[in-house]
């Protein structure tokens, strides 16, 4: 409501007190005096009469009765303005109507108060109504949960008294029909417990208890058999013991009867004690090469020497002893750490291989304990047929060069045992390498012999394998004899060789013409550092066919003024391998392969065509033979090459039949002979 | 073993020639063991060609008698010459990497001078198809020069008159030939009137060529297709020739190394020898280059013109390794011989 109205609304009230207090008071007065015995009675009726009525239709009521009001008042100020004789009459008659408009109002007022007390009576009423249901539920609630938790409370106990309590339940039983059938019936007594299974179960544990009781006096029984056992088992075992001394005086007393008889049964029977005390694959070794003897080659002799009493005490504490070597590595100096690491086992095996002519080979198999590799040690016993001394002779028949590439690649340098090598590091000692001359070379094939196989790719089995010494065993023999047979057949050709003769076989004279001019003058070892230095090696270093594995030789011949120097490459495996050839020749001027394309052929004339000269299927000559066709080639050369000089004295007679001089794009020489018609003429 | 001597053989191969298919992509090499070698030049100029394409596409056994001096190519065939027959395959067939052998010419053994012993060799093949003729000239061993028709098969013309062995050929306009000797000379040939050489050039009696002690004879020969000019060269330098005269003009010169190859091209003449060096001279005399290459001796030199992609100059010689210059400056890289 806006100020305005208010004030008029003031303005109204004034007017209406005014209106009411002078003429009306008395008429009032006697009204309320008449009525206030019914006023208890009249407030309830009004109060009824709410009940009745429509506020709605109430409310339009006092609308129209306040808009009568203002009418009236309007009126009322309207005839004030314009005063006229009827104004006065207008004016009072206005007054009644307004007058009893308020009345009306009055009425309405009352009427809305009562509405709105009971109203909010009705209000608290419900709320009450609410506060006592919702009360109602919090104790349901509290009540529910008070109920579960007494729940859980049952369950737990239950639980927990499950073990406390049920111990018996824990007893396995026979079951309930096996019970009956076996249970006595003064124990089962079906009669009762058929029906309470508290009764059949205490009869059920009463007859286990019985039971057990049989049981224990079935062990007390057997225990008592045992021992008498075990008596008569010691007193025989007391009879057996005293058998042995007389046994091993027995055979005390045969030993000379062996003897007589040629027959090494004890010396066999000591040997294979022996081996029992050597490590795994050293017995693998002896094992397989002991057989592959009996078998296939009589003139090998294998041995096992070394400290027995070292080998059984090693033997009975292997752990203590790997315990304290750990130990001790990690503070005791390097010298100590390097002889445990290096450490041989006391045993080793020795295999003796013999050729013909009396040379023995004789190989010396040793284990290291540690690094769990076999290493060969080599002598040679050189028999009654072997040359006499030159210059090549130990160097080439050293360990390092004997045995070297037995296998391609295998030069016993670096240890097959790929885990060695992280062992060695660890301990700070380097590479392997540096100790073989304590320990001796870990050839591959040493390792396969003795059955252990260490593949590339680290995948190894340390577990020796006789399957694989087995496998191994009669190549490598072979190969060894081979290479011993052909070593000491170039050492006798090298021994002539340096004499200034080329040992030719006198079948090998056939491929030959029987006048050669030129001459070889002398014959050198040589090496690989110096074969590198030469201008035209480059180009073998670099295709792989000259390695510094191979042993190097030179050789210069000579005719007249000219003079040819040889390089030769012979890897470990000759004469399987046929000597390589490089060739230099100076005659008035330096001529090699690099600039003279007939050098390079008579190179190719050795070094591709070689099969040419292998006769009888024997590559054992094939060196000498080379070095033949390398003279009679020189020859060739020199003598074709003065036929291109036009004028001027000849130095080199021409001694030899020719062909023809020159053939081909390449002026090729006439380097093949036919030996059918003595004369020279063109591959 | 076999991989050492297969290694050994690598190293001792030469490869005495080579030459283009039709196509111009692929190249046939013969070695001295007999073999021909094809590779595949396309895919070795390729933008992303790697090392792989440098090795032969497919290697045949050619001869089994030995070396094989000479390879020639027609649009069809691949003709081969030296030690033993004269053979030829189709192109068609070593694409696809078959060895079957088209025709074979054997030399008849009666014509032979040089020796009761020694086959006489080809030494040089040279293909004569102006005229609409197809001819094949061999220089062989037994001092001669014959004329095949490679149709029939007929041997048509023997051109005798050299004292030694011949080593090179050029043929011209159909009708004229030109072959170097052994023996020092260079005859000149016209196969209408094959009885007798029309000319002869004797280059080591010649003062501007001459050098008695690398010897007389004649390696290579090389006509002009257009003017009349010759080349020649070998015990002595390399010389150009006025074919109509028959004076030399110009002395190319390498001292130390005899030629053994020599073509024209365009204005130059390129040449190579006893060194490991390509020449590349002006007809004036003057040495434009001196490209290094991989043999030590070069036996054969050629220029593909066939294929517009694979325009390249290729040498070989006392190596496995078949030289390609895409660049006349430089070599590029190295087809490798191989052996298995």
């Amino acid at each position: 409501m806006s100020s305005k109205d208010h004030h008029e609304v003031e303005v109204k009230r004034k007017r209406s007190l005014k209106k009411e207090s002078s003429p009306t008071r008395g008429a009032g007065d006697v009204k309320r005096s008449k009525s206030s015995t019914n006023d208890v009675k009249l407030f309830y009726a009004e109060e009824e009469e709410v009940e009745h009525r429509d506020p709605k239709k109430d409310l339009s009521l006092f609308k129209s009765t306040t808009d009568d009001v203002r009418k009236c008042f309007k009126d009322i100020r309207d005839s004030k303005d314009k005063p006229d004789k009827s104004t006065n009459d207008h004016i009072e008659t206005k007054k009644r109507e307004t007058a009893l408009h308020f009345v009306l109002l009055k009425k309405l007022n009352r009427l809305s108060h009562i509405r709105c007390k009971k109203s909010r009576d009705a209000t608290n009423e419900a709320k009450q109504r609410i506060d006592q249901y919702h009360l109602q539920l919090q104790n349901l609630l509290y009540e529910t949960m008070h109920l579960e938790k007494e729940i859980t409370k049952c369950l737990e106990f239950n639980m927990l008294s499950y073990d406390e309590w049920s111990k018996d339940e824990e007893i396995e039983l026979v079951s309930v029909e096996e019970f009956y059938e076996e249970a006595p019936s003064d124990i089962s007594k079906p009669e009762t417990t058929k029906e309470d299974q508290h009764q059949l179960r205490l009869a059920r544990l009463d007859w286990e208890l019985e039971q057990r009781k049989m049981l224990a006096q079935k062990l007390k029984e057997s225990e008592t058999s045992k021992d008498q056992l075990d008596k008569e088992i010691k007193t025989q075992q007391e009879y057996l013991e005293n058998l042995q001394p007389k046994l091993t005086s027995i055979l005390q007393s045969t030993k000379p009867v062996q003897e007589y008889l040629g027959m090494p049964f004890d010396q066999i029977r000591e040997q294979h004690q022996i081996a029992g005390h050597l490590p795994h694959p050293l017995y693998v070794l002896y094992m397989q090469t002991d057989a592959y003897r009996q078998a296939c080659d009589k003139k090998l002799e294998v041995k096992i020497e070394g400290d027995i009493e070292a080998a059984k005490s090693m033997k009975s504490t292997p752990e203590l002893f790997a315990d304290k070597r750990r130990r001790k590595t990690i503070d005791s100096g390097k010298v100590e750490r390097k002889k445990k690491v290096l450490k041989k086992h006391p045993l080793s095996v020795v295999l003796k291989i013999k050729t013909k002519d009396g040379t023995c080979l004789q190989l010396n198999f040793y284990y290291l304990v540690t690094l769990e590799i076999v290493t060969v040690v080599m002598q040679l016993k050189s028999g009654s047929e072997s040359p006499s001394s030159c210059i090549s002779w130990g160097d080439l028949l050293s360990p390092d060069l004997l045995l070297n590439e037995i296998y391609p690649g295998d030069n016993g340098n670096s240890s097959p045992n790929a885990a060695n090598q992280y062992e060695l590091r660890r301990l700070g000692l380097g590479e392997f390498n540096q100790y073989i001359k304590e320990t001796g070379k870990p050839y591959l094939w040493a390792q396969w012999l003795s059955g252990l196989q260490f593949l590339n790719n680290n995948k190894s089995s340390k577990v020796a394998d006789s399957s694989v010494s087995s496998e191994n065993m009669q190549q490598t023999i072979k190969r060894l004899r081979r290479r011993i047979k052909s070593r000491l057949s170039l050492l006798k050709q090298l021994a002539s060789l340096e004499r200034g003769i080329i040992p030719l076989a006198p079948e090998a004279m056939s491929l030959f013409p029987t006048k050669i001019v030129a001459k070889l003058a002398s014959w050198k070892r040589s090496t690989y550092e110096d074969f590198c230095v030469l201008p035209y090696t480059e180009e073998l270093i670099s295709n792989g066919l000259a390695k510094e594995s191979d042993i190097f030789f030179t050789a210069t011949m000579d005719r007249g003024s000219a003079k040819m120097t040889a390089q030769i490459v012979m890897t470990p495996d000759y004469p399987a391998v046929a000597p390589l050839f490089l060739v230099s020749l100076q005659w008035q001027t330096e001529r090699s392969a690099l600039n003279d394309i007939n050098i390079q052929e008579m190179e190719e004339e050795v070094n591709v065509h070689y099969k040419e000269m292998i006769i009888h299927k024997s590559h054992d000559q094939i060196l000498a033979n080379q070095l033949q066709r390398l003279l009679m080639c020189f020859d060739v050369y020199l003598e074709t090459e003065t036929q291109n000089a036009e004028e001027g004295p000849k130095e080199i007679s021409k001694e030899k039949v020719y062909a023809r001089f020159a053939r081909g794009p390449n002026r090729t020489k006439p380097y093949k002979f036919c030996a059918e018609v003595g004369i020279f003429s063109h591959r | 073993m076999d991989r050492d001597l297969a290694a050994r053989r690598q190293l001792h191969t030469t490869i005495f020639d080579h030459c283009y298919s039709p196509c111009g992509k692929y190249i046939a090499a013969a070695n001295n063991y007999g073999q021909i070698a094809v590779f595949s030049l396309s895919a070795a100029l390729a933008p992303e060609a790697s090392e792989t394409t440098w090795k032969p596409i497919f290697i045949f056994e050619a001869s089994e008698d030995g070396a094989i001096f000479t390879l020639a190519s027609t649009d069809t065939l691949l003709i081969s010459g030296g030690n033993g027959p004269i053979k030829a395959w189709k192109w068609a067939d070593i694409l696809s990497k078959v060895n079957h052998l088209t025709k074979m010419v054997a030399m008849a053994k009666n014509r032979t001078q040089g020796g009761p012993f020694s086959q006489p060799e080809i030494n040089s093949i040279v293909l004569n198809t102006e005229e609409d003729k197809s001819e094949v000239f061999a220089a062989c061993g037994d001092n001669n020069i014959y004329v095949w028709d490679l149709e029939s098969g007929q041997q048509k013309i023997t051109l005798s008159g050299h004292d030694n062995y011949v080593h090179s050929l050029a043929v011209k306009n159909g009708n004229t030939c030109a072959s170097a000797s052994e023996d020092g000379t260079v005859k000149i040939w016209d196969t209408r009137s094959p009885s007798d050489a029309v000319h002869s050039i004797e280059p080591y009696k010649n003062e501007l060529c001459a050098r008695p002690k690398f010897g007389k004879w004649l390696g290579c020969v090389a006509m002009d297709t257009t003017d009349d000019w010759l080349v020649c060269g070998g015990g002595p330098s390399l010389s150009l020739w006025h074919l109509r005269s028959l004076t030399a003009t110009t002395m190319f010169d390498t001292p130390g190394a005899c030629q053994q190859c020599v073509m024209f091209h365009d204005d130059s003449i390129i040449s190579a020898g006893s060194k490991g060096y390509i020449n590349h001279w002006s007809v004036n005399g003057e040495q434009r280059m001196e490209v290094p290459c991989t043999p030590s001796s070069v036996f054969s030199l050629s220029y593909n013109s066939a294929s517009n992609n694979c325009k390249v100059l290729s040498a070989t010689g006392n190596s496995s390794k078949l030289d390609i210059f895409t660049n006349f400056g430089y070599k590029a890289f190295s087809f490798i011989f191989t052996q298995v």
